[in-house]
């Protein structure tokens, strides 16, 4: 009785969490789901179509293969690059040096600002044909290019707009770096082994954990991106930047088809989910847990 | 030691696990929004809708004494803000209890902003409308049938029949307004080009962009590279006699294959004349911004420009601006008629009050004094006459684009219901052609096939 009643207050406590998530996530959810086997267009009622959304995106839509083809490349090219950089800066940034800090809080800072509009303005105006970019070519003589208006380097300059944005994940790493056991570099220091050594033998498996962390978050992130290619070049141009969220938006907010997009949407989990799937297959082979003693390959 | 360590590293990774989200929900819900901010939305209110059903509903809403406010929402260039500001602050005055909650941004904005407004049924009560975009809009259901309006004596009734979709109207006229070419004349009589005539044919637009490239520099074009933009193939069509894209409210589709082809190849022949910009530079021109507007930046010498427009390039490069009509077929060319208009939501909760505002809105003399020309010549022939003394160059250029067009224009030719995703297919297929990727063959089929297949789901 009394087990129950402390059961019943707890419910009660969590009641404003779990009905916000009912109502807010879980209803939207599961209408998602009924309306990607509709025809619907917002303004009038959903039309039951079964698979046909489904079918049209597998059949003959060129610009569903397009947005996972841009998608693809962005993901594959955009992680590794920002866990690269940003595993880089947050070695420099755990060395112990007079002022690092100030490093630190100035390496950051720009990273406050997030993946806002204003960093995509800013990016547009950098690359755009009367950019500075291209002002800074003039001065050497080279004749520059409009970079976000040319296809073959537009998702260029939004992979290296994501790859700038590395400061969470960098902060991430520098806490990982930071609890890697002093003593294991110190003994591995008497024993002769030199800092490329070090790195891949001792801070690398160390940081394996931390690594996986952020590489999960960084593909489910890089899937989603939209921001920067709806406000810097709208998909285009010959759709070179027609990300998938991109897609998905101008369908549902643009062509008024929200069951197809709804269909995108489910499409999307299902592919993050399955790749972050064979994450977590993969990981037990190169993630180390130092908890677990030690258990690798 | 050990602990302590663990648990600060638990605090931080949980930290920065929060950022990231943050940054993710952040740049997942940003759409609408996002938009605005891009456009340069100026406007402090949060939701223009959120004003209307704040205030007191007045029972049947025709109480005119009760305090209402009524939710507006335009497009425009800084001076239409300003002055239509102004006007609604005038309004108030004049009707004290009536307010509003004002949201003004540029066009590109404007419709990102409109259809999720429309999605949610937060339209505010007031909204303009664009020929281009109102029949796509009243099938959707989202606008007020004001047919029972009483407009006579204000506007024509024969430009009132001409507006009737299925015979309603939906939105009233608020001015005249054409479509033409703006060029850069002293840089043109500078360079010893021939200066675009009155009613000027596609051929001779053509030998224009020829001439120009013999006698400007390097870098410098006569013409702007029209190949993606669906509206002038439209214009090309319908001028040399053909069918417009969409017809029929969009229940039939018609793709000229010899003449989308004649004029495509035109233009990939230009663009290899180095007659029209390379296609990078073509797609980073952005209208009305100083350094990248086709025309103000120096780099083309002509651009489309309408009635209600040309003001803002005008602004940009004072004295320098003339107008011309868009090129002339067998058919005619162009467009002169009204395309901006005022709507009423279909979901407002103060019809009345909205109309009655419509309506003020082209009657008031001092709403006219106040407004001028910042939408085109104004359709009330009372309230233009009472501007026309006082018009400045910048205004008198948009009449002179009505003047220029009017002779020859067609019709206005909208995007009908459903046709938005095959705008933006025409556009991202011809790009496709611009940079070499899709030959135009390959781009007719595309194009003709889903124009095919959205007419098909129309019928």
């Amino acid at each position: 009785m009394a087990q129950r009643g402390r059961n019943v207050a707890g419910y009660v406590f969590i009641s404003p969490w779990l009905i916000g998530f009912l109502l807010l996530t879980l209803w939207p959810i599961a209408q998602s789901f009924y309306l990607s086997f509709t025809d619907y267009s917002m303004l009038a009622d959903p039309v039951w179509t079964g698979l046909a959304n489904y079918r049209h995106m597998f059949g003959d839509d060129d610009s569903f293969t397009k947005s996972l083809k841009v998608t693809f490349t962005f993901v594959l090219f955009s992680v590794p690059l920002k866990l690269f950089f940003s595993l880089m800066v947050a070695m420099l940034l755990a060395k112990n040096l007079r002022g690092m800090n100030v490093y630190r809080t100035l390496i950051y800072f720009p990273s406050l600002i997030g993946g806002s509009i204003a960093v995509s303005v800013l990016w547009r105006n950098m690359f755009g044909a009367d950019g500075y970019i291209n002002a800074i070519l003039a001065w050497f003589g080279i004749a520059g290019k409009g970079w976000i208006s040319s296809p073959d380097t537009a998702l260029g300059t939004l992979i290296l707009l994501n790859t700038w944005q590395f400061g969470s994940t960098m902060v991430i790493f520098l806490a990982g770096l930071k609890q890697v056991p002093q003593e294991l570099y110190e003994a591995a220091a008497v024993d002769g082994a030199g800092s490329f050594r070090r790195f891949f033998r001792i801070t690398l498996p160390m940081l394996s954990p931390v690594m996986f962390f952020n590489l999960v978050l960084g593909i489910i992130n890089s899937f989603q991106m939209f921001t920067a290619a709806f406000v810097i070049t709208k998909g285009g141009p010959v759709q070179s930047t027609y990300v998938y969220a991109m897609f998905l938006y101008e369908k549902a907010f643009k062509h008024f088809q929200m069951g197809y997009a709804s269909a995108l949407a489910w499409v999307l989990l299902a592919i993050v989910a399955a790749l972050t799937a064979i994450n977590f297959l993969v990981s037990r082979y190169w993630v180390f847990y130092e908890a677990e003693g030690g258990r690798e390959g | 030691m050990m602990m302590r360590k663990g648990s600060k590293f638990w605090a931080l990774l949980a930290f920065a696990a929060l950022l990231t989200l943050a940054g993710c929900g952040g740049s997942g819900g940003n759409g609408g929004n996002g938009g605005n901010a891009g456009s340069g939305n100026a406007s402090p209110s949060a939701s223009p809708s959120g004003g209307s059903s704040e205030a007191p509903s007045s029972g049947d809403g025709k109480a005119p004494a009760a305090s209402v406010k009524l939710g507006i929402m335009w497009w425009g260039a800084d001076d239409r803000h300003e002055a239509t500001l102004k006007a609604l602050d005038l309004y108030s005055k004049q009707h004290p209890g009536t307010t509003f909650a004002p949201d003004y941004m540029a066009w590109d904005g404007y419709w990102q902003k409109l259809p999720a407004l429309a999605a949610s049924k937060t339209v505010p009560d007031i909204l303009q409308m664009d020929a281009a975009y109102i029949q796509d809009y009243v099938a959707k259901g989202v606008l007020e049938d004001l047919s029972d309006l009483d407009l006579g004596g204000i506007v024509d009734p024969a430009v009132i029949d001409n507006l009737k979709i299925d015979g309603k109207l939906y939105g009233i006229p608020l001015s005249q307004n054409a479509q033409g070419i703006a060029f850069n004349k002293p840089a043109l009589e500078a360079a010893g080009i021939s200066l675009p005539q009155k009613n000027w044919t596609w051929d001779d637009y053509f030998a224009f962009a020829r001439e120009a490239r013999q006698k400007l520099p390097k870098g410098k074009y006569g013409i702007g590279d029209a190949s993606s933009a669906w509206d002038w193939y439209n214009w090309y069509q319908t001028g040399n006699g053909g069918k417009p894209l969409m017809g029929d409210n969009g229940k039939t589709f018609t793709l000229d294959k010899d003449l989308f082809v004649k004029y495509q190849q035109t233009f990939a022949d230009l663009r290899k004349e180095q007659a029209v910009p390379p296609p990078d530079k073509s797609l980073s021109f952005v209208e009305n911004d100083p350094s990248a507007d086709p025309m103000a930046s120096g780099v083309v010498m002509t651009r489309g420009a309408t009635t209600g427009s040309v003001a803002a390039l005008y602004t940009l490069m004072p004295d320098q601006v003339d107008v011309v009509g868009i090129p002339t077929g067998p058919a005619g060319g162009g467009w002169a008629q009204s395309t901006i208009f005022l709507s009423v939501s279909a979901n407002s909760q103060h019809k009345e009050e909205a109309k009655a505002f419509l309506k003020w809105f082209i009657t008031d003399p001092d709403a006219g004094q106040t407004l001028k020309m910042t939408r085109g010549i104004p359709i009330n022939p009372d309230i233009f006459k009472q501007l026309e003394p006082t018009m400045e160059p910048k205004d008198l250029i948009g009449k002179k684009i009505y003047d220029m067009s009017v002779e020859k224009a067609l019709p206005f030719y909208s995007i009908a219901q459903g046709f938005t995703e095959w705008v933006d297919t025409y556009k991202s297929t011809m790009e496709g052609v611009m940079f070499g990727q899709t030959s135009i063959e390959d781009a007719y089929d595309k194009l003709n096939k889903l124009g095919q297949q959205i007419a098909a789901k129309n019928a």
